[in-house]
């Protein structure tokens, strides 16, 4: 009990100490590779503990789902991150079905993230909460797809056993149905934290936003416990892909020597991974909204192709 | 590192980035953008490279190294470049129309890509297991489901530019297939098909190039109208 317990804590302050960073580090790249100077990588930190200390306004339609909802997407976020292996293969928790309870868990967190932008009756809020669930409802399926590559040549959607089959393997774990997996599930990345060819995140004054329109009338510690929890679920997602798809330098128990260096490669897949998004940033242009569909088309056949490829071979 | 030398570790490699040429192919049905389009192609070719001069190194096969950087050169370089010059050149609209909508589109190429693997099945030998025997299963599968996906792209456009560039990736299919599963035919046969695809392309580019100052448009559809 102790023990989960102080994995938990690990794991936990992990999690919450890296989600901004990396917020913070693809920012920053993507200013950088615009010739911008952009904000400092450390920005997302004094964002947060700003709005921490600011007061927050809530508007008088409002129930209070609006204060609810921030709560639920925030724990739930924390809540999947301790069922994920970050620096080791095996995660604190591991709950219910593994990964199939992971992902429904953050959709959980999105449902009332959702019901929050609606529940104003601002237009916008509306406008964003239908745009999200559409493309949630696109983006979950290809995502699962995906998921069940790994988890039927591990066979077990338990995150961490597949963690530990996928460490064991070493390079002879990669198979081209990996690799599509892995293509379909990074357009999900793409898809589900808001980035460019799916949603703008730099901006909330786009009638195409997403994600800004539903979080348009949250303010201070609200409004950070939300992007708080959105950091995360951006970390959780790439931590599913660096450590199911290229589990190399995960550590196999959990003591500090290990950790360390655990958490080094860690550190380091993340940090390519961003600069692949900042890749894909940069250099595409925002889709228009009924344009998305077809590349969410496209992340669910890659899916589906990685599946059947299992079987076939 | 040991495992770099274990040609195990090669023909992982090798169905690995055939793989990621396939991933692009799919990409390229989903892609609107001509230039795109244009891009995914050049990668797609630099990947074609990697592999051939990954099979150039497990194989010990000196003369394929020549191929891998003429592949690199030409397809992934020098062809890009052209289209790309031909695409500001015509100043046509930078949008690609498909007949068919993409969703489907890229759903037909998913099935395309399973008859390619039902179709590869029927080449494998399980009592044969030899390396080659082996990297034929999967790389065979991708290469057929290339030149399946690039034949129906070549249907699903209207655009001349397009079709070019849907032939192209045809080529890169039995390019794949060629070089994976003989590990690399005689050198004189390569520069053939090299010169081949260059001229070709060549040909088409001029060709296309007329056809956009004739018609004012690259839709093939119109050229119906040379009728008497």
């Amino acid at each position: 009990m102790i023990v989960i317990l102080v994995k938990s804590g690990l794991q936990l302050l992990l999690l919450l100490l890296v989600a901004p960073l990396i917020s913070g580090i693809i920012k920053t790249l993507k200013a950088r590779l615009q010739t911008r100077r952009g904000p400092d990588v450390l920005q997302p930190y004094r964002d947060i503990l700003k709005l921490l200390r600011k007061g927050m306004v809530i508007p008088e339609t409002a129930s209070w789902i609006f204060s609810a909802a921030p709560y639920v997407v925030f724990v739930t976020a924390a809540l999947v991150g301790l069922m994920i292996p970050m620096t080791a293969t095996d995660a604190p928790l591991s709950l219910f079905g593994g990964v199939i309870a992971a992902v429904y868990v953050l959709a959980l967190g999105r449902f009332f993230l959702a019901l929050g932008g609606l529940d104003t009756g601002s237009p916008f809020g509306g406008l964003g909460s239908s745009r999200e669930m559409t493309i949630s409802a696109i983006a979950e399926p290809a995502m699962m797809l995906a998921i069940f590559t790994v988890a039927l040549s591990a066979n077990s959607t338990n995150l961490s056993e597949m963690a530990r089959f996928a460490e064991s393997q070493s390079w002879r774990f990669l198979a081209p149905s990996q690799m599509l997996a892995f293509a379909g599930l990074f357009i999900v990345l793409i898809a589900e934290t808001g980035r460019i060819p799916v949603d703008n995140p730099a901006t909330h004054l786009e009638l195409t936003m997403i994600h800004e329109a539903m979080i348009l009338e949250y303010s201070g510690p609200n409004l950070a416990l939300i992007e708080w929890g959105a950091s995360i679920k951006q970390l959780i997602l790439m931590t599913l892909l660096v450590n199911t798809f290229f589990p190399f330098g995960l550590s196999s128990n959990w003591t500090v020597s290990g950790l360390g260096l655990g958490l080094f490669f860690y550190l380091l897949k993340l940090l390519l991974l961003a600069c692949c998004i900042v890749l894909v940033e940069t250099t595409n242009a925002k889709l228009r909204l009924f344009r998305v569909p077809e590349l969410l088309a496209v992340a669910f056949i890659l899916g589906a192709l990685a599946l059947i490829s299992t079987f076939l071979f | 590192m040991p495992f770099i030398h274990d040609p195990e570790f090669g023909d992982r490699m090798i169905t690995l980035m055939a793989a990621l040429v396939l991933v692009l192919q799919i990409l390229a049905v989903g892609q609107r953008w001509l230039m795109g389009n244009i891009r995914i192609f050049g990668l797609q070719s630099f990947l074609l490279a990697a592999i051939a001069g990954t099979i150039a190194f497990f194989n010990h096969a000196n003369h394929v190294y020549i191929v891998a950087l003429l592949t690199l050169i030409l397809k992934a370089v020098v062809l890009p470049l052209i289209l790309a010059r031909l695409v500001e050149r015509v100043g046509i609209q930078k949008e690609i129309e498909p007949l068919i909508n993409v969703p489907l589109s890229v759903l037909i190429s998913g099935c395309l890509t399973m008859v390619g693997y039902v179709v590869a099945e029927s080449f494998y030998h399980p009592e044969e297991t030899s390396g080659v025997a082996a990297l034929g299963r999967n790389t065979l599968a991708i290469a057929i489901a290339l030149f399946l996906i690039g034949f129906f792209m070549l249907l699903n456009r209207r655009k001349a530019l397009t079709q070019v560039l849907a032939l192209l990736s045809m080529e890169n299919g039995i390019f794949l297939a060629g070089i994976s599963l003989t590990y690399g035919v005689p050198l004189v046969i390569e520069l053939g098909i090299f010169f081949d695809v260059f001229v070709a392309v060549m040909v088409l580019a001029i060709l296309v190039y007329r056809i956009g100052e004739t018609f004012d448009s690259m839709d093939v559809s119109k050229l119906r109208r040379l009728r008497g």
